[in-house]
């Protein structure tokens, strides 16, 4: 079963996170995910950051990762 | 024609596209559906939905294409907007909104 702390870490692995947190029952998780990395993306381009860093666990594992993507600034707005 | 040859075709030729489980009628995932709902939120009615449990080569075929491994998957203009979350959001800041209605002048021909 696939727990959101593994969740969490394949994301910290792949991305330098100021904030991570994942919540979720084994079929759909949720992530809020605070990155300096996502400095001037598209939200689009931040999930694909945390999609590719999540690589072929979301095609094997994860059903639905819903998630919010802020840089530094807007977390703390 | 290759998978990614013809959701090329689908996406460029069309204004509207969404990627979706199951139909607008009779949508398959929560995910899916929330995207449906919005679009009606909008007035968007003309748009084509493509049903990928109807056909498993576009279901992964359409993963590669937008870089984006989940379903729904919401193109407008030939680009990928994004999935659920992102779709979601922007009509909460009235983006999508825009956006729709840029194309909404072109979107007089009914799905091919």
């Amino acid at each position: 079963m696939v727990t959101p702390g593994s969740i969490e870490a394949s994301i910290r692995a792949g991305i330098a996170c100021e904030y991570c947190e994942v919540s979720g029952d084994g079929q759909h998780f949720e992530a809020i995910i605070v990155s300096a990395q996502f400095r001037g993306l598209t939200r689009l381009k931040q999930h694909q950051l945390v999609f590719a860093a999540l690589g072929d666990r979301m095609r094997s594992e994860i059903h639905a990762l819903s998630m919010r993507t802020l840089a530094p600034e807007e977390w703390s707005a | 024609m290759s998978v990614q040859e013809k959701i090329h075709q689908t996406v460029t030729g069309n204004p509207v596209v969404l990627y979706m489980k199951g139909t607008p009628q009779f949508p398959q995932c929560g995910f899916s559906a929330t995207v449906v709902q919005i679009m009606k939120l909008c007035g968007v009615q003309n748009y084509v939905s493509v049903n990928v449990l109807a056909d498993p080569e576009v279901r992964e075929g359409i993963k590669q294409y937008g870089n984006w491994p989940t379903i729904p998957q919401l193109y407008v203009s030939g680009d990928l907007v994004g999935g659920c979350d992102i779709v979601r959001e922007m009509f909460q800041t009235g983006e999508l909104q825009k956006l729709l209605e840029q194309v909404s002048t072109a979107t007089s021909s009914p799905p091919a």
